[in-house]
């Protein structure tokens, strides 16, 4: 096989993004669209008494102001589709601040935002409560969520005896981390165009599932599922929001009452309370250990915000706690509190919370135990999965510890808090484990036609994300096949390609990857039983499993100067060769781990943290492309940064709003945050891996680097600060 | 060159639907609008004119009429179908909208087309001679300085400007004069890579 898996190939897509070809959703041109605005409640929670649509309606260039007056009545569609329980525009309850109650649909774009001014809306409103502290007395542990085709997650588990194993524990750690709400925020904004052709629609959808979308457009509007197309061909990120959520329905309902094309493009602001955001979160952890570091107990509690209209929805697991040390004794709890605030969301890394709790106090568990942080993380390390008892398949985590502090030089650490300065600027240098799941969604299904040219098209409904699903997944299909990486093209995000389920959970390798190994494989092996049956060629009789496929020839493995060229087969053959295969249920669960470390420079006086320097080491599997896996490991990183220094969205607790819904006041990192990045993989292929030995992986980097940062802060400035973001003020506070 | 781009937009040309009037003059750069929390009055206010504005973009003229709360942002994307230049926040938060008028970098959501009567406007689309890119788009695929490629084209136009501009003097000043556009898939390293390589080859 050739070796075109592995090499750093440039995105396929590359051209086309940089000279603004790439056609995004809000870029599809459909003639004669109406533009959508959005009316959003004022308050948290009530009923409307008075909604006043005239003068928008009689406002220039408005088709219609649709409201649950006008709206037909639809469908919720069911959990795994859509995990907001209630589609609005529906009827007069209001159940968060920021729920649609208009959508005005006028020719341009000015004529609706103006006429959405215009709209007048009066509630009678109910006490809300929106304070997460408040409501931690009223915490429950809901039962666990089924999901089709998913590993369904317990929310409690005991595993031994941890209050005895507390109990009698040498060393004790006993810590409460929190978190506050996030927004995904990718640069594109959230985005839908619907056009109605008779009984059926065509939604061009920024959707990180096309699938998903045409599943709940369909059972939201009661039509077969044949009838509704999806396509996103780009997609300018989505971290988890770009999911199913009611904007998408409520368009194509919208579409077919005023009989035109409708295209609705979120505002920055309206994206806040429209499609999710990490839950403010709380967790307390407590660990116990023997004098020599080896853990004993850990309990652990998270509590995590639902909204009033979902019960069993709590995005961010605690998997590390369950799988990623050794430790007998174990209880875990993952509770809900109820607010009056949108529903949460995935988003990006949703381990990264009780990853940060765990990772964080297990740094404090090193102090404790006067022992180098790496030291207790091999005391207890792992080969065993401990949650299946088999051993993992293939597992260097080791190798990544030993290999990220070589190079980061983590030896010449001195462990002192403050002790590393440079003049008034205190140095910091922090470590912990990264691990995130992946996978255990959906299969995928794919289809490959070989045309009588030699070349191949791959089909999957899947997305390209800004993973990289286009040029990894031309590679692989390239490599499997046998030929040049220009002779594949690979189609995605359109409803009518085989199946695939959401991009999402790190699953686009193990269930798209295996899906194109898979038919692929298929597709060589007619290949060559073409040319071994075709007396015209050089190959005509020879065994098939004694011939190769590579750079577009078929050679006989042990003598390649007989060969003959891909193309002339299928040219022989005189029609395309058309290779399909069917979706399994599950894409199978994977584990992929890594090293990270990071630097800081504090200014005690400001406050102020610096990351000066992050890296990792990691082990995914088998590297498919080691330029879109760095890029993986960077944006990790920088999420991480923003994680743990900057991000957060603040609430008006009077009127559950959020109140800084824009670029400026909710701060994602920028390039002058950020400083070099390097990024080393073990590159040991998974023997159970059926994507050719690779793992799903993107969501690993970010789970560790944010306690990684948090515990150099602690260890440039001696202070523990346990509720995130680690912002100046929090700094100036806790120096003083 | 020079043509007159009166296309007709949703089935009926902007003329047309202007002659309908009552625009207001306030220009709200959201949509998000909070109920009634905002807008008081704007109905009250008197209609929107439209002024007919000469738009050189990427060597070609444009006369086009517009009304006077339109963006340069959404005139390239709605009017002249240049749908290269993105709309990340319409605020002027995140850069995706950057584009170069008369040779500066510009966010054309927080400048209205009237405002740039009679300049030049590069976009995106403008900066490949044929099918030559250019050395900063070329930087961009060899550097991997995109992943969704939403912030791209806002970020390769800033780019041209920052080398232009002579930004370009260390990785700090890169970071520093690039931090204007917001990359969520957070490319930076990969984009001060590729600004570094780019504005090397120019000198
Ligand atoms: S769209 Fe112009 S700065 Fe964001
Ligand atoms: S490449 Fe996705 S936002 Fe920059």
């Amino acid at each position: 096989m050739s070796r075109i898996v592995g090499r750093p190939v440039p995105r396929v897509e590359g051209h086309a993004k940089v000279t603004g070809a790439a056609e995004f959703t809000a870029d599809v041109h459909v003639p004669g669209a109406l533009h959508g605005v959005m009316v959003l409640s004022t308050v948290a929670r009530g009923r409307i008494t008075r909604l006043e649509t005239r003068q928008a309606e009689r406002s220039a260039g408005v088709a219609a102001v649709m409201t649950h007056r006008n709206m037909p009545r639809l469908t919720v569609p069911e959990p795994h589709l859509l995990v907001k329980r209630f589609l609005p525009l529906q009827d007069t309850e209001i159940h968060h601040s920021g729920q649609p109650v208009a959508l005005v649909l006028a020719e341009t774009l000015e004529q609706a935002q103006h006429a959405a001014t215009l709209v007048r809306v009066s509630y009678d409103t109910q006490p809300v409560r929106t304070v997460f502290e408040d409501a931690m007395d009223d915490a429950w542990i809901p039962p666990p969520e089924e999901e089709p085709g998913e590993t369904p997650v317990p929310n409690e588990l005991t595993r031994g005896d941890p209050e005895g194993a507390l109990a009698r524990a040498d060393l004790r750690v006993d810590v409460t981390y929190t978190t506050p709400i996030h927004h995904h925020n990718p640069i594109e904004p959230s985005a839908t165009t619907a056009v109605w052709r008779g009984r059926k629609v065509t939604v061009y959808d920024a959707s990180q599932g096309v699938t998903a979308a045409q599943e709940s457009i369909a059972q939201a509007l009661d039509l077969p599922v044949g009838h509704v197309r999806v396509i996103s061909r780009y997609l300018g990120g989505g971290f988890g929001c770009k999911t199913p959520w009611p904007h998408t329905v409520l368009t194509a309902a919208a579409a077919r009452e005023v009989d035109r094309p409708v295209k609705l493009v979120l505002s920055r602001s309206d994206s806040y309370s429209l499609h999710g955001h990490r839950s403010q979160a709380h967790q307390r952890l407590r660990l116990g250990a023997r004098r020599d570091g080896t853990l004993t107990a850990i309990d652990h509690v998270t509590t995590q915000q639902v909204s009033r209209t979902e019960d069993e929805f709590l995005p961010s697991a605690s998997v590390p706690t369950r799988r990623l040390y050794a430790c007998d004794n174990l209880s875990l709890a993952q509770r809900a509190v109820r607010l009056d605030l949108p529903t949460p969301a995935w988003m990006r890394s949703p381990e990264v919370m009780p990853a940060h709790g765990l990772e964080c106090a297990l740094d404090e568990l090193a102090y404790a135990a006067d022992m180098d942080p790496i030291e207790l993380r091999l005391r207890n390390h792992t080969a065993t999965d401990p949650e299946t008892g088999e051993p993992f398949p293939s597992k260097h985590l080791k190798e990544c510890y030993r290999r990220g502090a070589t190079a980061f030089g983590w030896s010449e650490r001195n462990p002192r808090p403050g002790s590393m300065r440079d003049g008034r600027i205190r140095i910091g240098w922090g470590m912990a484990t990264a691990a995130h799941s992946a996978g255990g969604m959906p299969g995928a299904a794919a289809r490959v036609t070989l045309s009588t040219e030699g070349t191949a098209q791959v089909q999957v409904a899947t997305q390209d994300i800004g993973t990289g699903t286009y040029t990894v997944m031309s590679q692989m299909a390239a490599h499997v096949l046998g030929l040049p990486l220009d002779d594949v093209d690979f189609v995605l995000g359109d409803t009518n390609l085989p199946y695939a389920s959401l991009s999402a959970s790190s699953a686009t390798v193990p269930a798209v990857g295996s899906a194109v190994n898979r038919t692929c494989t298929k597709a060589r092996q007619k290949l060559i039983g073409l040319a071994v049956a075709d007396p015209r060629s050089p190959l005509h009789d020879l065994p098939a499993d004694g011939i190769t496929a590579e750079e577009g020839t078929l050679y006989q493995t042990s003598r390649p100067e007989r060969r003959d060229s891909i193309r002339a087969v299928l040219t022989r053959h005189g029609r395309p060769l058309d290779v399909a295969t069917e979706a399994p249920e599950e894409s199978g669960e994977q584990y992929s781990t890594g090293a990270v470390f990071a630097e800081v420079r504090v200014d005690p006086l400001l406050g102020q943290v610096r990351v000066t320097r992050m890296l990792g080491a990691f082990d995914p599997g088998r590297v498919l492309n080691r330029r879109t896996i760095r890029s993986q490991v960077i944006g990790g990183f920088i999420w991480a940064v923003g994680f743990t220094l900057t991000e957060h969205t603040l609430l008006d607790t009077r009127y559950g709003r959020f109140v800084n819904r824009n670029l400026s006041g909710y701060l994602i990192p920028v390039n002058a945050d950020i400083p070099d990045i390097q990024a080393l993989f073990i590159d040991q292929p998974d023997p159970t891996s059926q994507a050719l030995g690779a793992r799903g992986f993107g969501e690993t980097p970010m789970c560790g680097m944010t306690a990684a940062i948090a515990n150099a802060v602690h260890h440039a400035t001696g202070r523990r600060i346990r509720d995130l973001p680690l912002t100046q003020d929090k700094l100036i506070a806790s120096a003083s | 060159m020079s043509d007159n781009d009166e296309a007709p937009i949703g089935g009926h040309s902007r003329r047309a639907v202007l002659k309908t009037g009552g625009f207001a003059a306030t220009l709200v750069a959201t949509g998000g609008v909070l109920g009634t929390a905002v807008g008081e009055g704007a109905g009250a206010a008197p209609p929107a004119p439209a002024t007919e504005v000469t738009l050189d973009v990427n060597g070609r003229t444009h006369r086009l009429t517009v009304e006077t709360r339109v963006t340069l942002l959404e005139t390239v994307r709605e009017r002249l179908g240049l749908t290269g230049t993105k709309k990340g926040c319409d605020r002027g938060e995140c850069g995706a909208c950057t584009v170069l008028v008369d040779g500066r970098r510009v966010k054309s959501c927080l400048t209205l087309a009237v405002m740039e009567d009679g300049r030049e406007i590069t976009t995106v689309e403008g900066l490949a001679r044929g099918e030559e890119l250019h050395p900063v788009q070329e930087a961009f695929i060899r550097r991997d300085a995109f992943q969704c490629g939403f912030c791209t084209p806002g970020q390769i136009m800033s780019a041209v400007a920052c080398i232009d501009e002579g930004h370009t003097g260390s990785d700090d000043e890169i970071r520093e004069w690039m931090s204007g556009n917001l990359c969520r898939c957070s490319c930076y390293p990969n984009i001060v890579d590729a600004v570094r390589d780019a504005a090397r080859e120019r000198a």
